[in-house]
């Protein structure tokens, strides 16, 4: 545009296409026209160090672990992602078949993984049917609870049926509740009397009593039971008391006083 | 009483007590009502009138701590109300309410005076436009079908009107919020139907979807009818996990329904949740299940303790159990509105309650079908509420009550098999 113009200016030259002569030949002026602006520009991007490197790292092998209709079980990863500040793994809740699949309902561009029972089901499941659900579970006939045992054991109290211990199946450590098994009781002659003593496993491996059981031994102990019971707003008992409590810092006093004199006076004299 | 008292916020907040002394400016007023009356100069209200003292105090007045004092000591009664109450109603007069002397106030009631006739002109000429429909027939060029909705459209807006000729009454808002609005009428209807749907029917829907009962047990609801649940004395939330003991004994409920007329409603209380081993899967249990219950705006209460054996029961309560190791069972409990066959004016029909206890599949407990049941007697589900059931201390005693085996039954996991590279190392050749 710029050498049109030129042209044209040869044949009739005026001030406009002076001004546009001007600007075309300023790319090939060496001296710059104006003085070099004096404010400075600042770097907006780390140029050098690590910043602008490291960009071949190893991949972190995500994405699909299980294809569509793959056999699955709980636990198994099927999909490997990073989220936002934490790790979005998809894995396998139920066991059945993986199944890749679009809800519009939900979302229109997203793709959903899911678990189907049979290798003939779909999803997503129709909006308003009842869900297919597994129970994934089994009936047991529960064990017998250690206050059933006992109470067992005193309804027929009657030493026979104790003595003829081969007639009774030794408890199977299995078939006993998680509770029994973490406690055993112990025995002791304390003044020829039989103390039980009840132990439970605790952390670490250490059978001990259990803390509330060694805070009611203290305060079922004689000690406790013999103490007074606090009656805030018994003046008498505070008076008695504050008077006692007097009378033993003054007494006490007045013999560290008179130790304490000796003491010194025995330095001294070293 | 605060409400025949209301000056007493404005005089709480100048500070003065001057009411009796200085003149109220009463009688600025444009409105055409008669100016209020003055004051009363009763002084025998306040407690600082000696002549109180000397006799008997009232609770609802006395503020002054050595009052108070005397009050629980001499007629061993407490103070009702704040001091703050006591004391504003102790030293103002009792102008009601609408009668309050303050000008922008009776400029403002005057304004909603007569927004208030012009809806009642408009109610009036709506009335007389049905009538004239009703009498003349179907214009030209209109089907029968076309002016049977257009006499509808025209009975809607005068149901609207009728509200919105109360809405703005603050007398109205008070009653109501007082839980003293007359659910005949269609404001305090209007205005009970808001509150529900602002909270608790949200809350309602949340849990019924999120606990999937829906799909689950019908396939759709929209509630119009608001529920609440009681167990014993124990109010139960939407959804609330219910003590098996407590649970033993058949609850009793509030459906308020917000449109005017009685109805029938059939109500089912229905466990999907039913363990099934051999199936490994869930199946149904209705614990309940009563047709030909009458409800209105006004007769809300349901005991299903109480409900008639013959012409209402089908399925008497059963208390609900879940065993031990089982995930909780949802218990949810429909409301479900029988067909109306007469017109709206005429008390609905009953179900056939004879015809529908030959049928097996609804008296059988186990295997009951919502969604088969309502199809059949075409009933439309208008109100639903939940409670969870778990295995706690009491459901053996409850199970051994009901005569049901399987107390001591405990359910675990059933182990699924590995996959076979994930096998142990013997496992793979056993």
């Amino acid at each position: 545009m710029a050498l049109h113009q030129l042209h044209r200016s040869i044949r009739a030259p005026s001030l406009a296409a002076l001004a546009a002569l001007e600007s075309a030949l300023s790319s090939f002026r060496i001296s710059p026209q104006r003085a070099i602006p004096s404010g400075r520009r600042n770097a907006s991007h780390q140029a050098q160090g690590r910043a602008n490197g490291p960009k071949d790292g190893a991949g972190k092998r995500l994405g699909a672990k299980k294809t569509d209709g793959m056999y699955v079980v709980p636990g198994n990863i099927l999909y490997k992602q990073r989220g936002t500040g934490r790790d979005h793994t998809i894995h396998a809740g139920v066991p059945g078949y993986v199944k890749y699949y679009t809800d519009p309902a939900l979302h229109k561009k997203r793709k959903y993984i899911g678990v189907v029972f049979e290798r003939g089901n779909t999803l997503p499941q129709p909006p308003n049917a009842v869900r297919r659900r597994k129970l994934g579970m089994l009936a047991y006939q529960m064990p017998l609870t250690t206050v059933q045992r006992e109470t067992g054991d005193l309804a027929n109290a009657d030493l026979s049926a104790s003595s003829d211990d081969a007639a009774i199946p030794p408890p199977v450590l299995q078939e006993q509740p998680q509770e029994a098994r973490k406690t055993k009781t112990i025995r002791t002659r304390r003044d020829g009397e039989l103390v039980e003593t009840k132990l439970t496993l605790r952390p670490g491996y250490q059978w001990r009593q259990t803390n509330w059981e060694i805070a009611r031994t203290a305060l079922q102990s004689k000690a406790a039971t013999s103490a007074k019971t606090y009656k805030p707003g018994d003046r008498f008992a505070a008076w008695r008391k504050r008077s006692a409590r007097v009378a033993k810092n003054a007494e006490r006093r007045s013999i560290g006083r008179a130790s304490k004199g000796k003491k010194k006076s025995q330095k001294q004299a070293a | 009483m605060a409400s025949k008292r209301p000056i007493t916020q404005c005089l709480r907040c100048t500070g003065h007590d001057r009411i009796h002394i200085l003149p109220i400016r009463n009688l600025m007023t444009t409105t055409s009502e008669p100016p209020p009356p003055p004051p009363p100069t009763d002084r025998s209200s306040s407690e600082d009138a000696p002549k109180q003292q000397s006799s008997t105090l009232n609770p609802f007045l006395v503020h002054t701590p050595r009052t108070e004092r005397k009050l629980l000591a001499t007629q061993s009664q407490y103070p009702i109300g704040s001091r703050r109450r006591r004391a504003a109603l102790a030293t103002s007069s009792n102008i009601p309410f609408t009668q309050l002397p303050y000008q922008c106030f009776q400029e403002a009631r005057k304004i909603l005076l007569e927004d208030r006739r012009e809806k009642i002109a408009e109610i009036e000429k709506m009335r007389e436009r049905i009538e004239k429909a009703q009498k003349e027939g179907t214009r030209q060029g209109e089907g029968e079908g076309e002016r049977e909705h257009r006499v509808r459209s025209m009975r809607g807006r005068v149901e609207d009107l009728k509200v919105l000729a109360d809405i703005n009454d603050p007398l109205v808002k008070k009653r109501f919020e007082d839980g003293l609005g007359d659910m005949n009428k269609p404001i305090y209807r209007d205005l009970a139907n808001k509150s529900w749907r602002n909270y608790k029917r949200k809350v309602l829907l949340q849990r019924i979807t999120q606990m999937n009962v829906i799909p689950d047990i019908l396939p759709f609801i929209d509630p119009s009818v608001s529920t609440s649940l009681v167990f014993g004395r124990k109010k139960v939330p939407h959804g609330e996990i219910v003590e098996s003991t407590l649970s033993e004994r058949a609850p009793s409920m509030e459906l308020q329904c917000f449109d005017k007329g009685e109805r029938l409603v059939t109500i089912a209380v229905v466990n999907p949740d039913v363990p099934n081993v051999e199936k490994d899967g869930f199946a149904y249990r209705c614990h309940f299940l009563a047709s030909n219950v009458r409800i209105s705006p006004t007769e809300t209460g349901v005991d299903a303790a109480t409900l008639n054996d013959e012409s209402q029961v089908i399925i008497p309560w059963m208390a609900p159990y879940v065993q031990k190791g089982l995930q909780y069972q949802r218990h949810a409990i429909f409301i479900l509105e029988q067909p109306q066959y007469s017109s709206s004016t005429e008390p609905p029909t009953p179900l056939d309650l004879v015809e529908i206890k030959k049928q097996a599949r609804y008296t059988n407990r186990d295997g009951f079908k919502l969604r088969s049941f309502a199809d059949r007697y075409r009933l439309k589900p208008v109100g639903v509420d939940l409670f969870r059931a778990l295995w706690d201390e009491g459901t053996v005693g409850v199970m051994e009550r009901l005569g049901v085996s399987g107390g001591d039954v405990e359910f675990k996991r059933k182990r699924v098999e590995p996959l076979p590279y994930k096998r142990l190392k013997g496992e793979r050749f056993r």
